[in-house]
């Protein structure tokens, strides 16, 4: 499988990325390659840099060193890439659909058409009913659905989603990491999935990056990445599962 | 403090209203105050009538809220688009903001000399002197609003491919900042109706020049429909405003 997809031409490139605030630099010699469909996923303890590594990938931020390169907008109406928020971060004065029509307005969409694209991720995360109203009068984990919904709507060529279902429900939750399983299969997006539930990680993920090695005056970089390898279905029951997450997490430690 | 409920609460405050009414009249009637300082209560509704009848009262109101319209509009509409400006453009800003701590200071009847000498005793006189307090009020209100839009908003835009200034504007900056915005506009409402009188007082037809021509009368009475007037049109438009308000800001918890 692998063999295939150094065939294919990656949607994203980092070479060599180092970031930070000001003078500080918070995570260094970050490299990554995403080619269309994988899922790689990060994690690492609270405050390594992994939001401050997706803002760094979109380009929200500009890297202290080191290069990234993200494809163009498509000439259809997709973006090249989008984010769900580590906080929903909604715009209060517009309603749920609304909201998820943000990333649909500028390209060339019909109202009708912005509307349907909207319904169908708001469907997908179980709030359809939800669509007219103000965001205040969700809960904290419907809120973070719209979020995801916002940006599964545009379509996206590269989805980074940064701990996406750490607000929900242990029900929820496992509902909504089978949509992305589903997801996954039906799309070519390439997707970043930032996670400290190490489980989830290698539960979804091709691979896993674990980032940490931070000491004081002293900055983080990626101590490895895990190619997890097993097969998408099942794969909790799989018997290298619970391996692989100790693993992981002794690498955390 | 006990909380009364609301009937109980506007049987106090009718009753505080009928007691003052009440002793004013006694006052007056029992000599302790001669007439000429103060109208009696009782005589008010009658000369109400009379300017009224006449058409005085419409007639003079008519021009007042001409001038306040005027001002008003211009006033707020001016210092919406320089507080926002002022916001977003860090160059003119900077360039503007000694200006702008130097004629800030200036109370808006500081202007009548170069209103009379620009504009002669005319309306537009009485308009650009309203305008100056509304103005300052808008500016100052819209600019603290903008200044102080969460930035992670911004954030989401940009992230879901709105990038212009325009949209950013439209989709995030106003919007985030319209309850502060429409709360300038309401102070401004009422900064702008104080100065009417005041503005009127020199000359130029309305509410402003009947009083003082009452005043130089002794005729007391009238003085007083027309402060009830002013107060009373006050707490219309006000109440309008506010609905207004609620109306725009409904996405509000
Ligand atoms: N705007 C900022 N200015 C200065 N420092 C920042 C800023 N945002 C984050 N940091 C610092 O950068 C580091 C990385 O933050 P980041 O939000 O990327 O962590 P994280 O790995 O996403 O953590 P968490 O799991 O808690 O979300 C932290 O030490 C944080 O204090
Ligand atoms: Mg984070």
């Amino acid at each position: 499988m692998s063999a295939v997809r150094s065939e294919s031409t990656p949607v994203l490139n980092a070479r060599n990325l180092s970031l930070g605030f000001g003078r500080t630099t918070v995570l260094t010699d970050v490299d990554l390659t995403l080619h269309p469909q994988e899922f790689t996923a990060v994690v690492g303890t609270s405050g390594v840099g992994k939001s401050t590594l997706l803002r760094a990938l979109t380009g929200l931020i500009a890297p202290h060193d080191g290069e990234v390169t993200i494809p163009a907008r498509r000439a259809d109406a997709s973006r090249a890439w989008s984010m769900v928020f580590q906080a929903p971060r909604l715009f209060p004065w517009r309603r749920v659909r609304a909201n998820v029509e943000l990333g649909l307005e500028g390209l060339g969409l019909s109202r009708a058409e912005r509307r349907r694209r909207a319904m169908e991720p708001l469907a997908l995360v179980g709030l359809e009913e939800y669509a007219g109203r103000w965001p205040h009068t969700l809960s904290g984990g419907q809120q973070q659905r719209v979020g995801i919904a916002r940006a599964l709507a545009v379509r996206p060529q590269v989805l980074f989603m940064d701990e996406p279902f750490s607000a929900l429900d242990a029900i929820t939750r496992r509902r909504l990491q089978q949509e992305l399983v589903e997801l996954r299969r039906r799309t070519e997006a390439a997707i970043v999935f930032v996670t400290h539930d190490i489980e989830e990680a290698v539960s979804l993920a091709d691979r896993v990056m674990v980032l940490g090695g931070q000491d004081t005056g002293h900055p983080a970089g990626v101590i490895d990445t895990v190619e997890v390898g097993l097969p998408l279905d099942g794969r909790r029951d799989h018997p290298a599962f619970s391996a692989l997450v100790q693993r992981v997490e002794e690498m955390i430690a | 403090m006990t909380t009364l409920s609301r009937p109980r609460r506007v049987l106090y405050s009718a009753l505080g209203v009928g007691v003052f009414l009440v002793l004013w009249e006694l006052t007056l009637r029992s000599g302790l105050l001669p007439g000429t300082l103060v109208p009696l209560p009782s005589a008010i509704p009658g000369v109400l009538w009379l300017e009224l009848s006449d058409g005085i009262w419409f007639e003079v109101v008519g021009s007042s809220l001409a001038h306040y319209s005027v001002g008003l509009l211009v006033g707020s509409v001016l210092g919406i688009l320089v507080g926002v400006s002022a916001a977003l453009l860090p160059r003119f800003d900077a360039a503007h903001a000694w200006l702008a701590r130097l004629l800030r200071p200036i109370p808006p009847l500081a202007w009548i000399p170069f209103a009379i000498i620009w504009f002669g005793v005319t309306p537009t006189a009485a308009a650009f002197i309203i305008s100056i307090g509304v103005f300052w009020i808008n500016y100052f209100a819209s600019y603290s609003a903008v200044r102080s839009v969460d930035p992670g908003y911004d954030e989401v835009a940009r992230a879901f491919g709105q990038h212009g200034f325009l949209p950013r504007l439209a989709k995030v900056n106003l919007p985030a900042a319209s309850p502060g915005i429409l709360g300038g506009l309401r102070a401004g409402l009422g900064q702008g109706w104080m100065t009417v009188v005041a503005a009127e007082l020199f000359g130029i037809p309305g509410i402003g020049q009947r009083m003082m021509e009452a005043s130089s009368l002794l005729a007391t009475d009238i003085v007083v429909v027309y402060m009830l007037t002013i107060a009373a049109l006050y707490a219309l438009l006000d109440f309008v405003f506010m609905l207004f308000q609620r109306r725009m800001l409904r996405w509000q918890p």
